[in-house]
């Protein structure tokens, strides 16, 4: 089995109406054993902006480390808040300096230009290779079943309120065919003003 | 490298407390051809003198008004040499600064960026410190840049300066001639002014050098549009 | 002399190994919805063999009964085989009987032949189709060596996993509090398994060209095609 569903764990992004979500689940297991179901794999990195690190537990935490020290430095060198873009470009560069022995992550991004205001959501796979698509981004042990959900469920300029329904249906039906993701799930949904943090209850089997 | 053993850096301190080699470095600088910079509302200018040793060289074959990058132009006053190493260094932290951000450089993080590498001539053993000073502009973040950078490493924003031979006239011109809500087009003739107060001899498209820095980027002006504003002038 | 170095070199070569695999993964999905009184069966109609089209109809639902229907995937091979060898034993029951089977003992049979083959099995995915003696609608689910479930929908084959979770939540109504699960209609039904099907064929290469969809009620069986995208 791949080292990146080794501890298993998914997430989502979802475009909407100047908004954008991103949701993850919350189990943390080795292989078939589930250890904690309380393991968040979606960090806010900045204002109107986060970043999930599904994967190998242990490099989405030194992956998360190494990134905040560069986004640290890059705001206090340039005296400005990262740009979701930026982050990405960052993540990208970390990433691929690992091409050869890379970390076992495969990160999503979502987030609001601090300017624009224009939702942004990318993907990237282990050695940093960018998807900004228009609609959604998956990633994770549960990525084909969200893929399946997404594409029927995902309609263009979605509500806030909407958006949340249509990424948390999404998200828990699809880990709830899968072995390796589910117990819990949290969604984050990003508006120009505020940012909606919200805890879902699922099957816990 | 064992001949490193011996190679200190020549910018040592002098029991008064001076750096007596970027003291030479800036009269070197001040002994340099004149430049100018002038911050406007819409834009900025750089424009430099371009006197030629000879009748024979050919005038446009040398550029001293150098792009960075689209929104950033660069010009100096010292050795020539020294600055075309700058230009390139500038050039590639710019292109660096792009690949790690997918952005542009914003003018300040060039010129910091520049002002380091200067610096690091100040104190790097078995070299000597940069024979020249910068004027660099930018256009970004929907406002003007100008920025003096110096051998020390120092950097100064300005909202118009002048460096090179005559550089305190320049300097008093321009504290009588500028003022805040200044066109464009109309800095480009207070530059042109302010080379002229020191210049010997004709002035021509052939003989000075401008570029200009908008929201449409960066651009050195063509010998016939140099020659347009001269014309307005007399 | 120098072919003597050389069959030298020859003998002296590493044995070669050269490996068979009896399986190979045609592709293709299926999808079952049951109803009150019918039943509705669809496959994509793409035939693939890793990145290659082999065919672009061709559907994968068989007829076994007036009243019943094999939806299979997976290695093409097993597939035919198993449809052949089922047909034959249906034919040889209703010789012993004078009657077709129902599809309760149908669905019985499957599994035992899938089982029989236990250690070289069929590289299958099943789902069988049908309306019971009662006349209702019913999915059963198989594995490749036999375990049988008794559904009111499922999915198989190349994109279970894509369109799996999104039969649970629209038919199922899973995770939805206060949310009664759908009454099932043929046009319902249809709806479904057509946004299922663009959707994989969207996201899964093994899925495409088009979809063939059954619908078994007590009066007969109903064809319908629809184009998928076709690359």
């Amino acid at each position: 089995m791949s080292i990146l569903a080794y501890n298993g764990g998914s997430v989502v992004a979802m475009k909407g109406k100047n908004c954008v979500a991103i949701a993850t689940d919350l189990r943390f297991g080795v292989q078939a054993q589930t250890i904690t179901t309380d393991f968040e794999r979606v960090f806010e990195v900045g204002p109107h902006l986060y970043i999930g690190l599904p994967g190998l537990v242990t490099d989405t935490q030194t992956v998360l480390q190494r990134l905040k020290f560069r986004i640290k430095m890059y705001e206090m060198r340039e005296g400005r808040k990262v740009k979701p873009r930026t982050l990405m470009a960052m993540v990208q560069n970390l990433l691929y300096e690992r091409r050869f022995g890379p970390y076992f992550v495969e990160p999503v991004i979502a987030g609001l230009d601090p300017v624009t205001k224009d939702p942004y959501i990318c993907a990237l796979d282990l050695i940093g290779c960018p998807c900004e698509p228009a609609d959604f981004v998956v990633s994770g042990t549960s990525s084909e079943s969200l893929y399946g959900m997404c594409e029927t469920t995902w309609r263009e300029d979605l509500e806030p309120d909407d958006l949340f329904e249509c990424i948390g249906q999404s998200l828990i039906n699809a880990f709830d065919r899968d072995a390796l993701s589910g117990w819990g799930a949290v969604v984050h949904v990003i508006e120009e003003d505020k940012v909606t943090t919200r805890h879902i209850k699922s099957r816990m089997d | 490298m064992a001949t490193e053993r011996y190679s200190f850096s020549l910018t040592t301190f002098s029991p008064s407390g001076k750096l007596v080699q970027i003291e030479y470095a800036l009269a070197a600088v001040a002994a340099g051809a004149p430049a100018v910079g002038i911050k406007a509302k819409d834009g900025v200018v750089l424009a430099t003198e371009k006197k030629h040793k000879s009748i024979l060289v050919e005038e446009h074959s040398i550029i001293k008004v150098e792009m960075i990058t689209d929104h950033i132009g660069m010009v100096y006053s010292g050795m020539g040499p020294d600055y075309r190493l700058l230009v390139r260094q500038a050039r590639k932290v710019a292109q660096q600064y792009y690949r790690t951000y997918l952005e542009p450089i914003p003018t300040p993080q060039l010129v910091q960026r520049l002002a380091a590498i200067m610096q690091e001539y100040t104190q790097s053993g078995g070299v000597r410190p940069f024979g020249v000073s910068l004027l660099i502009c930018g256009w970004d973040l929907d406002r003007p840049y100008l920025f003096q950078c110096d051998p020390s490493g120092a950097y100064f924003p300005w909202k118009a300066t002048a460096m090179g031979k005559n550089f305190i006239n320049g300097k008093t011109f321009l504290e009588k001639r500028y003022n805040e809500d200044l066109e464009l087009d109309d800095a480009v003739h207070t530059a042109i002014l302010t080379l002229k107060e020191s210049f010997e001899g004709q002035m021509s498209s052939d003989n000075i050098e401008i570029g200009i820095c908008n929201s449409q980027g960066f651009r050195r002006l063509t010998p016939a549009e140099v020659q347009d504003y001269l014309a307005n002038i007399a | 002399m120098c072919s003597e170095v050389q069959s030298a070199q020859d003998y002296m070569r590493d044995p070669r190994k050269h490996y068979f695999s009896p399986y190979m993964d045609n592709g293709g999905t299926t999808v079952a919805i049951a109803g009150e009184d019918f039943v509705m069966v669809a496959s994509d109609t793409r035939l693939s063999r890793g990145f290659n089209i082999l065919s672009r109809e061709q559907g994968k639902v068989f007829n076994l009964t007036p009243k019943t229907m094999l939806a299979s995937t997976g290695c093409w091979a097993d597939v035919l085989t198993l449809n052949k060898v089922l047909q034959a034993r249906l034919m040889m029951y209703s010789h012993e009987h004078h009657d077709t089977m129902s599809t309760t003992a149908v669905a019985q049979l499957l599994s035992t032949m899938l089982y029989w083959r236990r250690f070289f099995p069929y590289y299958v995915s099943n789902m069988l189709v049908g309306l019971d003696e009662s006349g209702k609608g019913v999915v059963y689910h198989y594995d490749p060596v036999g375990h049988m479930e008794k559904l009111t929908f499922s999915a198989a084959g190349a994109s279970v996993s894509l369109i799996q979770p999104f039969l649970d939540n629209q038919v199922g109504a899973f995770n939805m509090e206060g949310v009664d699960p759908p009454k099932m209609t043929k046009e319902l039904a249809r709806q479904l398994i057509h946004d299922s099907f663009v959707s994989a064929a969207e996201r899964d290469i093994n899925t495409g060209d088009g979809i063939i969809i059954y619908t078994i009620t007590k009066d007969g069986t109903a064809e319908e095609k629809i184009k998928l995208r076709m690359d």
